[in-house]
């Protein structure tokens, strides 16, 4: 079997302060399958977008970050690569999406040239002309109609979804191996975010790209993802396929944020405890999710 | 019509009227405040059937708006009378006072773009580097002293305890070169006199910097707030994840949008520094505008008076339309609010 596409063993990681050193992960470990969504689930402040941000080399870039453990990239470790290598991973062979696509496109510039910057990341000599075409194509199959007044104008004058598709078909532009998606369309409404989510799987089952799906929605998760790690305080809490999980969450943690969605039939606000001794409880690994054998 | 024409239009507009304004504003007050004009210009020997016949011609005899009427329809001829001071007409001396004010003025504007913005962006780039920091203090010292202080500082460290500037005028006085533009460093290059253009370039250096210095800091100060903020914009976050290089992210992503208040703000220093030059042409013994301002007003002066404060606004209104054009091309926002109002 091949190499997986990602794999996290024991990733640590702390930050020194002005109050003293401050432990955020603290030893987590996680593979991502060729093709494979995989989705890291837990609230605000949990360690989930750090993880992402380490994945693609942007944390080793502070000074006061400490990181400890492997990251391996299509069996390559991250550590041992120097920091041109890993550069040239970024854009190229793993991309972003972020939260909010309308703030995350440049506001002085069309979209064209912005398309144009993406491209020339795998192909540096891709002339104007060339990438206008190909980012024409590669909007139109993120069903954007018009795609050649889309590309001339600024990303204030589409809408939400319009800027999301437009980030989904850069992202994947480059025909990435991993896509980190880091609460995608949080900042867009319901309808919107479930349309683009609805895209991004389709794009990334056509072009068997591996997924990172960071979130805190549960109910997108159940859709999109096809095994989950649930995060609680930088420590993985459980990890099992999405059926499994919803089926027979085991973790205290795991049952008190799936209570903690609000049901649409009603019932008012679930209550649940902010914090308990129940959720550092040791991690549950449902049947046959076991991280892989590190490479000797 | 093209968005960037209607601005053009609109803004034309609004400084035709601010000029109206400021001429009938310049004109009231430099009637209304004591002194006779006539009496000073003619001295004190002078009889009262001499001052009454000079008051006649002036028209000082008349109503106010009687003599603003005068006053448009010599305007609308380009004539801005006669001063008193020179015993020229009033635009003959604007013409030729004022290329050396305006020729300051540019190389001053330069020095701020060219110093003010890169200066900005470097304690951006490496914010809470040393680098960062000596760029804060260095724009700090500009903005917390008025440019005169900085003249009369520069001038004895840079041209008198170390002569490597010269301490006053705009060239030496053995080069003699005629008069087309006005700008002596333009004129030196039509006469192709290239020795005499260094001169004249190496006499503009220290003032022109004194005139910068305190817009040099602001530009800096600014462009350098500005761009921190702009770091931490989500489609900064998005450039990097996308592997761009830092080079690329400060000049190309993170620049252009933090441009727009800097941009704002030099239109402003720009104009501040018409005023500011008055003082720092006194102490450099620059032949410009200023010493034939000061010297008109304290001797009531009427049509020069008027005149050079007109001149002033126009080229004030001038760069304020200058920089919002400019503000527009950059920033496609209000480019396009422009075509929905």
């Amino acid at each position: 079997m091949s190499a997986p596409t990602l794999r996290i063993a024991d990733l640590g990681l702390g930050f020194r302060t002005w109050a003293g050193p401050v432990e955020v992960l603290h030893g987590i470990s996680l593979h991502i399958n060729k093709g494979e969504r995989v989705a890291l689930v837990g609230e605000s402040g949990s360690g989930k977008s750090v993880t992402a941000r380490i994945v693609l080399g942007l944390l080793q870039e502070l000074r006061s970050a400490r990181i400890s453990g492997t990251v391996e990239f299509e069996g390559r470790d991250l550590d041992r690569l120097s920091a041109r290598e890993r550069h040239a991973l970024r854009g190229t062979r793993m991309s972003m999406i972020f939260q909010d696509p309308t703030s995350s496109l440049n506001p002085v510039y069309r979209i064209a040239p912005q398309f144009h910057e993406v491209l020339k990341r795998a192909d540096p000599a891709i002339s104007e002309a060339a990438a206008r075409d190909r980012a024409a194509a590669l909007l139109s199959a993120v069903a954007i109609p018009e795609p050649e007044r889309a590309l001339d104008s600024y990303s204030f004058q589409l809408s939400g979804g319009m800027n999301q598709r437009v980030m989904i078909a850069m992202a994947l532009a480059n025909e990435p191996a991993l896509l980190i998606a880091d609460e995608p369309g949080t900042a867009l409404d319901v309808t919107v975010q479930a349309q683009t989510l609805a895209l991004m799987r389709d794009m990334v089952e056509e072009h068997h790209t591996s997924v990172l799906f960071i979130s805190h929605n549960l109910g997108v998760v159940r859709e999109f993802a096809d095994r989950v790690y649930v995060i609680y305080k930088g420590r993985i809490v459980e990890h099992a396929t999405a059926e499994g999980l919803f089926a027979d969450p085991r973790h205290p943690y795991t049952r008190a944020l799936l209570s903690a969605v609000p049901r649409i039939t009603g019932g008012g606000i679930p209550e649940i405890e902010d914090v308990s001794e129940d959720y550092y409880q040791p991690l549950v690994v449902h049947e046959g999710c076991g991280e892989p054998e590190g490479v000797a | 019509m093209p968005p960037v024409v209607r601005l053009l239009a609109k803004r034309l507009g609004t400084s035709l009227i601010v000029l109206v304004g400021v001429s009938m504003l310049i004109f009231t007050i430099a009637r209304v405040i004591p002194g006779d004009p006539a009496r000073i210009a003619l001295g004190p020997n002078a009889t009262a059937e001499q001052v009454e016949a000079l008051r006649e011609r002036l028209h000082l005899d008349e109503a106010l708006p009687i003599q603003y009427g005068y006053f448009l329809r010599d305007l609308s001829r380009g004539d801005l009378g006669i001063s008193l001071y020179t015993n020229r007409p009033v635009t003959a001396d604007i013409a030729q006072f004022l290329p050396a004010t305006l020729e300051l003025i540019v190389v001053a504007g330069l020095m701020m773009i060219l110093i003010g913005l890169p200066l900005g962006v470097i304690a951006a780039r490496y914010r809470g580097s040393w680098a960062d920091h000596a760029v804060r203090i260095f724009t700090l010292l500009g903005v917390s002293a008025p440019s005169f202080v900085w003249a009369v500082i520069l001038m004895l460290i840079f041209a008198f305890y170390l002569p490597l500037f010269p301490i006053a005028g705009r060239i030496a006085d053995s080069y003699a070169i005629a008069s087309v533009t006005g700008f002596l460093t333009i004129d030196t290059l039509i006469a192709g006199n290239l020795a005499a253009f260094g001169n004249a370039a190496w006499h503009i250096v220290l003032p022109a910097f004194a005139l910068s210095l305190s817009g040099i800091g602001q530009a800096a100060r600014l462009t350098r707030s500005n761009m921190v903020e702009t770091y931490d914009k989500p489609f900064i976050e998005m450039a990097r994840s996308y592997g761009f290089p830092e080079r690329r992210i400060a000049r190309r992503f993170a620049f252009r949008p933090s441009l727009i208040p800097s941009l704002t703000i030099i239109g402003l220093d720009f104009a501040a520094m018409l005023g500011n030059a008055f003082l720092v042409e006194a102490v450099f013994a620059w032949p410009g505008l200023s010493r034939y301002g000061v010297a008109v007003i304290l001797r009531k002066d009427l049509n020069a008076i008027v005149g050079t404060v007109l001149i002033i606004s126009a080229m004030f209104l001038l760069v304020n339309i200058i920089v919002d054009l400019l503000i527009a091309f950059i920033n496609p926002r209000i480019r396009y609010s422009q075509r929905a109002s």
